[in-house]
């Protein structure tokens, strides 16, 4: 350590690669992991934005089919063998629920209702924790990247003044390497927060507003699926 | 999710790729190699204060006294100095004891002739006549000792001038009495055996004067030939010749009676350690100086000044002792300046000088009044700091009396 502090005040070498290369094991542990929290924070980054986009135009396509006066029943059954997402899934879950009780001849309609409220609730949990899902990572690189990588830069100044203590001088090029090659650990982990942060919180206000649009979706559909439960049993009961 | 976190790997490893490209080596500043400047703190006494010197010498850019001999260092010395000691009085001069040992070597060989007191009254009455022809016998030596050293050669009057012209032609104030000596007691000295060859002649009016006739040609030959020399000795020859020995006898009683007189003068009971001292110089610093002697001040450079709280102190101290009648007419813009000695306990010494200036002559003259009632009453001074005795010695206080008004 001392040497290659040495070595590099002797070459003038304050490269990127050589400042990492001078740093203690620890810093160095320290930063190879902020790269890698960064890495995950991009990734992360990266799918959300995919899947919020593609989760985006599959609500606003679907809406627009639900919308456009075709037959659920019709829609259901182009919907029910495919694998479901967002407010499709949530309908075709409705409607399953809906299928399985007037199949079976379910004779009360409020049991019928709550049913279907509940499959519509469960899974519009369901795809609300997929949106949310990994954003509690970008929170924890946020907040915790910048601490990482003090620590990085305290244990790293600390080395190099041990290193200075021994080389018995006190002049800045001996000083600077060290401190520079502290910093960068900071500097690392400042680069992982700060988008960790950003994205966050843009990502956690995208799903909330995904999920807010998938519950009015499900009040919606759970209003009009009571109107047709009332229609279909009021027949029944004026027959019986 | 693979998808993207290959593509953050990715994005990663190529913008770290580029940073260490285009961020390789930041370039180094380029920090001009200026001149360093030497910066010394200097206290501003160091310039406003006069400085050690010598006041006789010539101003240079640094005073400095003049440079000592002694090479032994002495830690905190102050004053300059030879001595091993640092001592404040100024150091003794060293030539004092030689001219007391020159007059105590004469005396035993006069003790045997001195006669009673009224001798010596009577030669000093005599003397007082002769001494006035003196003067013109002799009137261009300028030197009033020749007596002294006359006594000691063996033989009586005549020889008297003729010996002290020897002496201005040598010009040598300080070894002339020593060679006199020299030549009386040993006869080394080659210029002293021809005098005892002339001496016996002179109680002969007669014969002397071709002998004396033939001196002023020998001495010529031996030492320089003065023009006023061959004049004097002449006069001394033709007085020689005139003087019967009534004259002898005269002159002895004079030089007697001068030698006891010297006797007496020189005596002193309280030099008499000092005579014994063989020591070279007592007293003086031993602050070593070896830079060739500047105009500047007797005193340390470094002497201690009163603090202004410490002058407050003792302006205070007057301030309370000070009973300033109110109401006096013209009272505004009186200034009173005290200067006034203190001893080492603080007590005044003499009295103090009081002067007022501004205000009219009526406040101005009860003011002064008052203050150095003050002044006198706040005798002894308390507080002052003993260590700094030289800047409180003498003090010089302001007031403004409005102030206490």
């Amino acid at each position: 350590m001392e040497q290659a502090g040495l070595a590099a005040v002797a070459t003038g070498d304050v490269s990127l690669w050589s400042l990492f290369m001078q740093a203690g094991i620890i810093v160095k542990l320290v930063m190879v992991g902020l790269i890698g929290a960064s890495i995950w924070t991009w990734a992360i980054v990266i799918d959300k934005y995919i899947s919020f986009a593609r989760a985006r135009r599959q609500f606003d396509q679907f809406e627009q089919v639900f919308w456009s006066g075709q037959s659920l029943e019709e829609l259901y059954r182009t919907l029910a063998d495919r694998q479901n997402v967002g407010l499709a899934a949530i309908f075709v879950a409705a409607m399953r629920e809906w299928k399985k009780s007037f199949e079976r001849g379910a004779r009360s309609p409020i049991g019928l209702q709550m049913r279907i409220d509940r499959a519509m609730d469960v899974t519009l949990s369901r795809e609300a924790e997929a949106y949310e899902a990994r954003l509690g990572s970008l929170a924890t690189i946020g907040s915790a990247g910048p601490f990482i990588g003090l620590f990085g830069t305290v244990v790293g100044i600390m080395t190099s003044f041990q290193a200075i203590a021994g080389s018995k001088s006190t002049n800045l090029a001996v000083v600077a390497p060290g401190i520079a090659e502290a910093l960068l650990a900071t500097a690392i982990g400042l680069v992982a927060a700060i988008p960790a942060v950003i994205a966050y919180n843009k990502f956690t206000a995208d799903a909330g507003k995904m999920s807010a649009r998938m519950e009015g979706f499900a009040d919606e559909f759970s209003a009009i699926l009571s109107r047709q439960i009332d229609e279909k049993l009021q027949p029944r009961q004026a027959a019986q | 999710m693979k998808g993207s976190l290959g593509t953050s790997l990715v994005v990663h490893v190529v913008v770290l790729v580029l940073a260490m490209v285009s961020l390789s080596a930041p370039k180094p500043l380029d920090v001009a190699q200026e001149e360093v400047l030497p910066v010394d703190l200097v206290p501003v006494e160091e310039l406003t204060q006069m400085q050690q010197g010598d006041k006789k010498a010539q101003p240079a850019p640094k005073p400095s006294t003049k440079p000592t001999k002694n090479t032994k260092i002495v830690d905190k010395a102050e004053n300059a100095g030879d001595n091993d000691v640092d001592l404040k009085t100024p150091p003794t001069p060293v030539k004092k004891p030689t001219p007391v040992e020159t007059a105590a070597a004469p005396k035993p060989t006069e003790r045997p002739t001195p006669t009673p007191t009224e001798e010596q009254n009577q030669v000093k009455d005599v003397a007082k006549e002769e001494t006035a022809p003196k003067p013109q016998e002799q009137a261009a030596l300028p030197t009033p000792k020749p007596p002294e050293p006359t006594p000691p050669k063996p033989t009586p009057t005549p020889p008297k001038p003729e010996p002290t012209p020897p002496k201005p032609e040598a010009a040598k104030p300080a070894p002339s009495p020593i060679q006199a000596e020299n030549k009386s007691d040993t006869g080394e000295i080659p210029d002293t055996p021809p005098i005892p060859a002339q001496r016996p002649t002179p109680p002969k009016p007669e014969t002397p004067k071709p002998v004396e006739e033939a001196k002023p040609v020998e001495k010529p030959a031996e030492k320089k030939p003065d023009p006023p020399k061959p004049t004097e000795t002449a006069k001394a020859q033709d007085k020689a010749t005139e003087k019967p020995t009534n004259k002898k006898v005269a002159d002895k009683k004079q030089e007697v009676a001068k030698a006891s007189s010297s006797k007496q003068s020189d005596f002193n009971a309280d030099q008499i350690s000092t005579l014994l001292n063989k020591e070279q110089a007592a007293g003086g610093g031993a602050k070593r100086s070896t830079s060739p002697a500047a105009t500047g001040s007797t005193k340390p450079a470094n002497a201690a000044k009163l603090s202004q709280s410490e002058l407050d102190a003792l302006r205070g101290q007057i301030e309370n002792n000070w009973s300033v009648i109110a109401g006096i007419d013209g009272a505004d813009g009186v200034v009173i300046r005290v200067t006034m000695k203190l001893d080492q306990s603080g007590a005044i010494i003499g009295r103090p000088e009081v002067t007022a200036s501004g205000g009219s002559d009526a406040a101005r003259r009860t003011l002064e009044g008052s203050a150095l009632r003050a002044v006198m009453r706040s005798s002894p001074f308390k507080n002052l700091p003993a260590d700094k005795y030289d800047a409180w010695s003498e003090v010089v206080v302001n007031f403004d009396p409005s102030e206490l008004l």
